[in-house]
């Protein structure tokens, strides 16, 4: 886990790699690679990479970045970790091919070596690499299925640039600051950036599970080689009927395969555990793994002491039956006020969470942590969330009613007409959304409807950006091939927007600002590969595979406990805070039912405008 | 692509013949393309041609000019009838792109746009926008005007790439000729020089605010001289200005100056200066250091690329009169030639990207006409099998 950036002026007018922007961008990453750091430049000097680590396998310097093979042929700089590292390496061994290392970086090369760009399908694990071929002159970027691990880029028609943050690549000096609509009205709409784009027209996220090749021609289009609705449709087309025995028996060996594979480390590896079945059934196979100590750490709030949302005592529970150090880390209003100017500064792109991400990984740094498990992705991966339910019965109810040409406009304008502030602004969008997947989840899913924009970032801006978004179409590319099942195509929804774009963009920038290096074995392709067609059978009455996995069983009170989500009073505190109040401006924020996340989102479109 | 040699229509304003910054690029940008792989024939069909077109490189054939608009669509729809097959359309112009993008598509052909300055810096109409939006390939001048275009229009960035101005052999260094010092009595004195139309549509290149530092500049050399060079509607204007700025007599208008002389008038030349604000690259620049004059640009526009980020220029804010002043001051303090410093903008290394653009642009087409067929035939499939459920 670490930060990788790097230059390539790859027009022929472009003026030579300027060392002084590389190690600007390298080093406003410092926290995401603290233990080292480290530059490469080509004899040329056209081609510069750079790298900040975090030691976590093969703690020695061979394990420095940016690498060179061997042969001096290929050099990259590394992002993440490849947890089947040892069996590729093993395999590659036995073809002949010696290494210098211990680490998952040095297999990269080789296994670059051997098949080119098609490596990416051997990998498992999160990563987000810049590999520059020296014979082909050619730069190739490549990011993991799911998008665990980041990865920017801008290309201004002369030099391309990449780093592992958005705010990285500005803090070099040569990246336009010009807004991008399109990332603004995304970030509205869906309180998260919708990759490709950022909030910046020069700089693009790469998709997940995609790559990119630079050459002296520029960057060339971006190639998709994992996409998660394709992985529900296959495991829809293999799907035969089993006994919930077995299929009990799958899910375990799968979880237990994931779990096994995410404690790959040098150093030790904690868990973030909450009151709930996801993170407590991980400690669980932490166990069965074969972990002997185990570290865990919950976020609890005073204000919630003795009622319903404090998970504390749940979690205790949960820690004392697995046999872990368990720390419950009290987090205050005044600590939140202190760190807000520091929480804000972190995020890298806007975002309406990430909020318990911070606190609850700076509560792991402190305890020593280099490394913590993460229950994230199990309600995607086992159909956890409403939208499992609500998704598909609103597409039933509406999908006639949807296709006669016009009502829903019609009906949400006379609703909003009549009702104005009083009416929600979803139940105007209904008919016009309700009658297929990608608007049904939009409306599931949706901060602001797209009629509300002007209000809250400009009618020009909320113009052009719903027209370069186009939301609803946006949607629907996630759902290409479609998969069969309703159960399929919410999760790959799910998956590809919500958990890639917000779960897990958050959980990156808020855990490596405290140099921590979060691991989330329920996203795993193998993992999903294993259950999509058992999950994809039994809907959202899946989440019982995972519960019932640990040879110890959970407390059955975590697994009695009805969902909730994380509940925090962090709402309350920001809505005392006198530094955030814009949003008493818009009349719509105004009204005393606002849902908080939107007050917050235009607080953070505020104030970017603002900078 | 149809057969082993492509055949291409271009439709452009001006190339062959044509005056000015867009012309000459359409000449070195086609006279370029000639000479790629596989390319067989490059059908031009301009809109003007304001003298005669002399000798075409090989591969190239200029048809008659078509001023009028109308006669110019009917014309290139014609000429793309007449020279089948065609391979490719490449437009010259963003103001032709809808044109080029109904012929493209009705030939089943790729489109290539190529965009220059300012008529691709504020919000495209919306045929314009799509004609953008559909074509496979756009070439910028700069990274500015790539920039700008990515503003208004949805597709990946990737489809834009940047081929900047070259600047041709004629354009070295060499002494100050003496038949222009004589002409403008320069002898002795220290000579800024711009060089541009002089058109009221294009007040953004700067003359006034050299004009109005220009008495900062004498009080330090007060044997300098401005010498505008170039003609049109606007010199009025600037006449009038330098009268008001009571440097009437240190400013010299030239006129329009026959296009040999021009590799002179830059020798002449201590300090080239043209702190535009709406350059899509400016060409001038190049031309100006290729003949080792030290060159003052505008730090907002295409001048940015011209200059190589400074690199090989001074780059100043164009509303800052301050810092252009100082900027000028610091030349003429210091007024030493530099050498040729373009060398990176030669037309071999321009044609050689070219070959390179068009080459990843070919691999390109083909595969996304692969996908369609692949998509065609598994829609036929589908309903084959569907139909036969039925």
């Amino acid at each position: 886990m670490c930060g990788i950036a790097g230059v390539y002026a790859y027009h022929y007018a472009a003026n030579a790699v300027d060392r002084g922007e590389l190690r600007r961008i390298r080093d406003h990453m410092a926290a995401r690679g603290p233990d080292g750091l480290g530059e490469w430049y080509s004899q040329d000097e056209r081609v510069g990479l750079g790298h900040r680590r975090l030691t976590i396998i093969d703690l020695s310097e061979r394990g420095a970045q940016p690498m060179t093979s061997a042969d001096g042929k290929l050099v990259v700089t590394f992002n993440g970790e490849i947890y089947n590292y040892r069996q590729l390496r093993s395999s590659l061994e036995a073809r002949g091919h010696t290494f210098r290392t211990q680490t998952d970086t040095e297999v990269l090369l080789q296994l670059y070596a051997q098949k080119g760009e098609a490596m990416v399908h051997d990998l498992r694990g999160m990563f987000a690499f810049g590999l520059w071929d020296v014979e082909k002159r050619a730069l190739m970027l490549a990011r993991d299925p799911y998008g665990i691990k980041p990865l920017y880029y801008a290309d201004d028609g002369w030099t391309l640039r990449f780093a592992s943050q958005v705010k990285a690549l500005l803090a070099g000096g040569n990246v336009s600051r010009a807004p991008e609509p399109a990332g603004w009205v995304g970030f509205c709409l869906f309180g998260s950036v919708p990759e490709p784009f950022t909030t910046y027209q020069e700089i693009r996220a790469l998709p997940a599970g995609s790559t990119l090749w630079v050459d002296r021609v520029g960057t060339h289009e971006t190639k998709q080689y994992f996409s998660i609705a394709d992985a529900y449709c296959r495991a829809e087309a293999r799907s035969s009927p089993i006994s919930d025995e077995d299929q009990q028996h799958g899910a375990r060996e799968a979880l237990l395969d994931s779990v096994r594979h995410h404690l790959v480390a040098d150093v030790p590896v904690g868990a973030f555990l909450s009151s709930g079945i996801d993170s407590g059934a991980l400690v669980g196979l932490m166990r069965d793994a074969g972990q002997q100590e185990i570290q865990t750490v919950t976020v609890a709030f005073e204000e919630f002491r003795g009622m319903r949302e404090d998970e504390a005592p749940i979690a205790a529970e949960t820690a004392s039956r697995y046999g872990t150090q368990h720390t419950t880390r009290i987090v205050t209003e005044q600590e939140f006020r202190n760190d807000l100017p520091k929480i804000l500064e972190a995020m890298d792109q806007p975002t309406i969470d990430g909020l318990n991400t911070w606190f609850v990984s700076k509560a792991a740094r402190e305890l020593g942590l280099k490394v913590a498990i993460s229950g994230l992705g199990g309600d995607e991966l086992f159909g956890g969330y409403p939208s499992f339910r609500d998704v598909p019965r609103w597409v039933r109810t509406l999908a006639i009613p949807g296709q006669i040409p016009a009502l829903g406009d019609l009906t949400r304008c006379v609703m909003t007409g009549v009702f104005s502030q009083s009416l929600n602004p979803k139940a105007a969008g209904l008919l016009k959304y309700g009658g297929n997947y990608a608007g049904a989840y939009f409306l599931r899913r949706g901060l602001f409807m797209p009629w509300e924009l002007p209000a809250v970032i400009g009618a020009e801006i909320a113009r052009l950006g719903l027209r370069r978004l186009d939301p609803i179409r946006h949607i629907e590319t996630l759902l290409k091939p479609k998969p069969r099942t309703s159960f399929g195509r919410v999760a790959a929804l799910e998956s590809s927007m919500y958990m890639r774009n917000q779960l897990l963009r958050d959980t990156d920038w808020a855990s490596m600002a405290h140099s921590l290096e979060v691991r989330v074995p329920l996203v795993d392709v193998k993992l999903l590969s294993q259950l999509a067609s058992i999950t994809a059978r039994n809907g959202s009455r899946s989440k019982h595979l995972l519960a019932n996995s640990p040879r110890v069983p959970l407390p059955p009170k975590v697994i009695k406990r009805p969902k909730t989500g994380f509940a925090t009073p962090i709402q309350s505190w920001l809505q005392r805070d006198n530094r955030i109040q814009e949003w008493r401006r818009v009349p719509a924020l105004a009204a005393n039912k606002c849902a908080w996340a939107r007050r917050w989102a235009f607080q953070v479109s505020a104030a970017r405008a603002a900078a | 692509m149809a057969g082993p040699g492509l055949r291409i229509l271009a439709l452009v304003t001006d190339a062959f013949g044509g005056n000015g910054g867009i012309a000459q690029y359409n000449r070195d940008f086609l006279s370029a393309l000639a000479t790629c792989d596989r390319v067989e024939d490059v059908i031009v069909l301009p809109r003007f041609s304001a003298r005669s077109v002399g000798s075409l490189p090989t591969c190239v054939r200029q048809l008659r000019p078509v001023e009028s608009k109308l006669a110019y669509s009917f014309a290139a729809f014609w000429t793309a009838v007449r020279y089948q097959p065609i391979d490719l359309v490449f437009c010259g112009h963003l103001f032709m792109a809808p044109l080029a993008a109904v012929i493209a598509r009705a030939l089943r052909v790729p489109l290539w746009v190529q965009v220059h300055g300012i008529e691709a810096w504020r919000e495209l109409s919306a045929p314009q926008r799509r004609s953008v939006e559909s074509a496979m390939m756009i070439s910028s001048v700069s990274r500015h005007t790539r920039h700008r275009l990515l503003q208004w229009v949805g597709i990946d960035p990737a489809r834009v790439k940047v081929l900047p101005n070259t600047v041709n052999p004629q354009y070295h260094p060499g002494p100050k000729p003496g038949y222009l010092i004589d002409r403008h009595a320069a002898s002795g004195k220290k000579v800024l020089m711009t060089v541009s139309r002089l058109a009221g549509s294009e007040q953004y290149k700067g003359h006034d605010r050299v004009i109005r530092t220009l008495s900062r500049v004498l009080s330090h050399h007060p044997d300098t001289i401005y010498l505008i060079v170039g003609d049109g509607d606007d010199r009025l204007r600037l006449e009038s200005l330098a009268v008001e700025c009571g440097v009437v007599k240190n400013v010299q208008f030239t006129g329009w100056v026959p296009p040999e002389e021009l590799p002179d008038y830059f020798r002449l030349a201590d300090v080239f200066v043209m702190p535009s604000a709406g350059e899509g690259f400016g060409i001038v620049f190049l031309q100006a250091m290729a003949t080792g004059v030290r060159v003052i640009g505008g730090s907002q526009d295409g001048s940015r690329d011209a200059l190589c980020d400074g690199a090989i220029g001074t780059l100043v804010d164009p509303e800052n009169c301050e810092e252009l002043a100082s900027a000028i001051l610091a030349v003429l303090d210091n007024p030493a030639r530099t050498g040729d410093r373009t060398t990176r903008f030669k037309p071999d290394l321009f044609r050689e990207h070219l070959n390179a653009v068009h080459q990843s642009f070919s691999v390109q087409w083909r595969l996304a006409r692969g996908a369609a067929v692949t998509a065609r035939a598994m829609s036929v499939s589908n309903a084959f099998s569907s139909s036969r459920q039925d």
